[in-house]
């Protein structure tokens, strides 16, 4: 009789912890993927702000060929980017080819008084800040996530349940779009 | 410490606290029901409940009120939205709160609401000429913390406790006054009510010290998940010690909201001792905040 007793406590003890921890998965994974749109917003911010933004300087440049070509080749790399590592490394590219345009920009000092160019700079200034932002929440989540997964007792639930770890986005060694707002030399 | 240790730590700490609290609003419940009349209890109950549901709902705009601070346009503090809206980003949290503007030439800021989607977030003129970009990141992304971890949330629990544990001890107290109390025979009688009525006198000051210990707890796990979020700990501890090197005390803020500002509002001018002092603080020493971020965020202050 009392065998049955502990036999069922112990199956209410097994049954509570893994409701607990699928849970927990689901919330982590969540975040995560919350984590993902965030970036994936400004990414998508930045890829339709630079058609316009190459229009702009070709107004004034026309023919910075080699720039442009790179600039477009970048971003329609990023546009296609399928997960978080290829977009992080497409990103990479067209921060690089962002940066060459940039550079290139301040030899045309009407170019750079512009308004419009003003303009698009302070908003590509707006979207790497937040891009950096998200980009660092997401990779905690991810840490977290992944973090979760990989320890005891929580990993005998992980797999058979269906959780994959996830890849972080880029590393902090990736160099910024600089913007320079200002007319002054 | 790192500041995931820092964070977990600071959570554990709160959670002690808390227990603290418990068991000193038990104790008190239990002088109450064993010296007095137990159905008082359930009086004080009713009582406590109702001023917990008017502290839930009132604690949003009501502070809005009680200190001038006014919506924010972007127009006029396009720099301070822009960082609001990265914070937000950075804290994984789902709404940019409302933001307000004080005019205050001291610089401060509060976060206040119940819950991420009820709340926002205010800060002072004073503040907003004081600050550069990461440092107004650290002061924001330190208030987004107050928001993200539920402080206001807590402090609210905890205020209404105190304001429990004193009410039951003005009660017993007047009761003792009038005689209302059970007469168990004798000296142990005797005894008994002496005890109770000394701690009803020391129970309201203890649960005010734990309050408060409560209140220093949460601003280091502020900071702690600022510097996390923001990945920038020396901007929030410059904005820190540019806090401390000002002299001003901030002029619209009382006393009872004083808990939810980056930094004491209160100037604590002359001191019996600085000990005695810091039991009554509602927020930890500036050098304190400054010393721990820097251990965990691995950069060193100059001065």
């Amino acid at each position: 009789m009392v065998i049955w007793i502990v036999v069922a406590a112990v199956a209410a003890v097994v049954v509570l912890f893994l409701i607990l921890t699928f849970n927990r998965l689901v919330r982590l994974r969540n975040e995560a993927e919350t984590g993902w749109a965030n970036i994936d917003v400004q990414l998508r911010r930045r890829t339709d702000l630079v058609p316009n933004l190459v229009e702009v300087v070709k107004g004034y440049a026309a023919h910075e060929s080699e720039t442009f070509q790179s600039v477009t080749e970048a971003r329609v790399a990023a546009q296609q980017a399928s997960s978080p590592a290829v977009a992080a490394e497409a990103d990479v590219q067209l921060g690089g080819a962002l940066n060459r345009l940039l550079i290139v920009s301040e030899d045309y000092p009407q170019l750079r008084a512009s308004e419009n160019f003003l303009k698009l700079q302070q908003e590509l200034a707006d979207i790497e800040d937040k891009l950096a932002a998200a980009r660092r929440y997401y990779n905690q989540t991810v840490y977290r996530f992944n973090s979760v997964q990989q320890t005891f007792p929580t990993l005998i639930v992980a797999r058979p349940f269906g959780f994959r770890e996830r890849e972080f986005f880029g590393t902090d060694e990736r160099e910024p779009v600089n913007v320079s707002f200002g007319a002054t030399a | 410490m790192t500041l995931k240790e820092q964070i977990r730590a600071n959570r554990w700490r709160t959670l002690w606290l808390l227990l603290l609290f418990a068991a000193l609003a038990g104790a008190i419940g239990g002088v109450l029901a064993l010296v007095f009349q137990p159905s008082l209890l359930i009086v004080v109950a009713i009582v406590a409940f109702v001023y917990a549901i008017f502290s839930w709902f009132a604690s949003g705009r009501l502070v809005a009120a009680v200190t001038g601070a006014k919506p924010a346009e972007r127009s006029q503090y396009p720099r301070l939205f822009h960082v609001i809206e990265t914070v937000t980003i950075a804290a994984g949290m789902e709404k940019v709160p409302p933001i307000y503007v004080i005019d205050d030439a001291a610089p401060n800021a509060f976060a206040a609401g119940r819950s991420p989607k009820h709340a926002y977030v205010a800060v002072t003129t004073g503040l907003l000429n004081l600050m550069d970009e990461r440092e107004l990141e650290g002061v924001l992304a330190h208030e987004l913390s107050h928001v993200r971890n539920r402080d206001v949330r807590l402090m609210t629990l905890v205020a209404v406790l105190v304001g429990v544990i004193a009410l039951i001890s003005d009660f017993m107290f007047r009761m003792a006054l009038w005689g209302g109390g059970k007469r168990s025979g004798g000296w142990a009688g005797i005894v008994a009510l002496a005890i109770g009525i000394v701690a009803l006198l020391i129970a309201p000051i203890a649960g005010v010290l734990i309050q408060l210990a409560v209140s220093r707890r949460r601003e280091y796990l502020a900071d702690a998940s600022a510097a996390e979020i923001t990945g920038d700990g020396e901007g929030l501890a410059r904005a820190l010690r540019k806090l401390q090197l000002d002299q001003q005390e901030t002029r619209h803020a009382p006393r009872a909201v004083a808990h939810m500002f980056i930094e004491s509002p209160m100037r604590a001018s002359s001191g019996i001792g600085s000990t005695w002092r810091g039991l009554f603080d509602t927020h930890p020493p500036l050098d304190e905040r400054i010393r721990v971020l820097e251990e965990s965020s691995g950069f060193r202050l100059a001065g």
